[in-house]
């Protein structure tokens, strides 16, 4: 029943989003995909402990804050030195997505054979 | 496990919102890319090029509809009235010569009146552009319906005024003896200028002379129309 607080949440951010009309200016554009990728990192982390039954709020939030900045700070530095650091943290974020999908299906799957 | 998806579902509301302005902006079409930056502006200009190509080949065809209507409508009997008012209006803006009865004026500068007075201002014998200002007024005044100073046809716009030692009508340097042509009630006109600025020139001396004519031709005004201010608008 509470499993779908998520999807309601990400429905409301969209409309929210889609209402106020903030244009994200091109300079910063690149820091917000980083921000994006983040907060989905974040998300599929959140959804992948809570399955594994270790989730941590503290951990979880601080983790998409701080990552986030991190990731900020990295891109900015890149742009300052000529080296396209913001790819590391794309680079490492898309790793750890594809890793907790990964998991989750895993984790999904196992559910359902046990299941059935 | 509860909590798990209230912190979840706050951090999705976070990933929602960003991703709806990432998208909705236009920034985030463009990203840093240069080329892709230049790509985008290209089909923006090409893209309001062709708006507005279309726009105006929307005009064109409800202006070819409006002209097929017009052709269509075939009223003969409106165009010719449409251009027998058009012909009054250019004999009203004295755009064509007209013929009619009237008057001619001629008066000149008091010759012989200066010889006899050599030691006078010599500006108290010559005809001044107020004279011929007073007389063409005294002629409006009676109903003159065309006139002409030196065969300079007066219209709207003509000016009479001095300009040194010469005096400009329709911008063309006049010089005595000053002729001036008048449609309209002989009588009338021959009147009101004997007893206005012909009476103060003849007191004066001056040779003065005005003749009757049963038809006279005025030419019409030859000069520049041009209205850059005044435009069709009121009504």
């Amino acid at each position: 029943m509470w499993a779908i607080l998520p999807i309601v949440g990400l429905l409301i951010g969209l409309v929210i989003g889609g209402f106020i009309s903030i244009e994200v200016p091109a300079a910063y554009v690149k820091y917000f995909s980083i921000a994006i990728l983040a907060a989905l990192d974040s998300v599929f982390g959140g959804i992948r402990s809570t399955m594994e039954d270790r989730f941590d709020s503290t951990k979880m939030i601080s983790g998409f804050f701080v990552n986030a900045l991190a990731a900020a700070l990295l891109a900015y530095l890149g742009d300052r030195l000529a080296i396209d650091l913001y790819m590391a943290a794309v680079f490492a974020f898309g790793v750890r997505l594809f890793d907790n999908i990964a998991r989750i299906r895993h984790l999904l799957i196992d559910k359902w054979r046990n299941r059935s | 496990m509860k909590q798990s998806y209230f912190y979840l579902g706050g951090i999705c509301l976070i990933t929602g919102l960003l991703f709806a302005l990432q998208f909705l902006s236009p920034a985030g079409l463009l990203q840093s890319n240069p080329v892709s930056q230049r790509m985008v502006n290209l089909t923006t200009t090409i893209n309001n090029l062709e708006t507005e190509i279309a726009a105006q080949q929307d005009y064109i065809e409800s202006t070819r509809n409006e002209l097929n209507q017009l052709d269509n409508q075939a009223n003969i009997e409106k165009l010719q009235l449409m251009q027998q008012e058009l012909k009054e209006a250019q004999i009203h803006a004295g755009l064509t010569s007209v013929a009619g009865p009237g008057v001619i004026i001629t008066v000149d500068d008091n010759h012989s009146g200066q010889k006899a007075n050599p030691d006078d201002d010599p500006q108290h014998y010559i005809i001044h552009f107020e004279h011929i200002l007073s007389i063409v007024d005294e002629l409006k005044t009676a109903g003159a319906e065309a006139i002409t100073v030196n065969g300079q046809r007066l219209i709207t716009t003509s000016e009479i005024r001095c300009v040194g030692n010469v005096i400009l009508v329709n911008t063309t340097r006049i010089a005595p003896p000053f002729e001036i042509h008048a449609i309209g009630s002989p009588s009338l006109m021959i009147n009101m200028v004997n007893y206005g600025e012909l009476a103060v020139l003849r007191s004066s001396n001056y040779p003065v002379h005005v003749e009757e004519s049963d038809e006279l031709i005025l030419p019409a005004y030859k000069g520049d129309l041009q209205f850059q201010y005044a435009k069709l608008g009121g009504l």
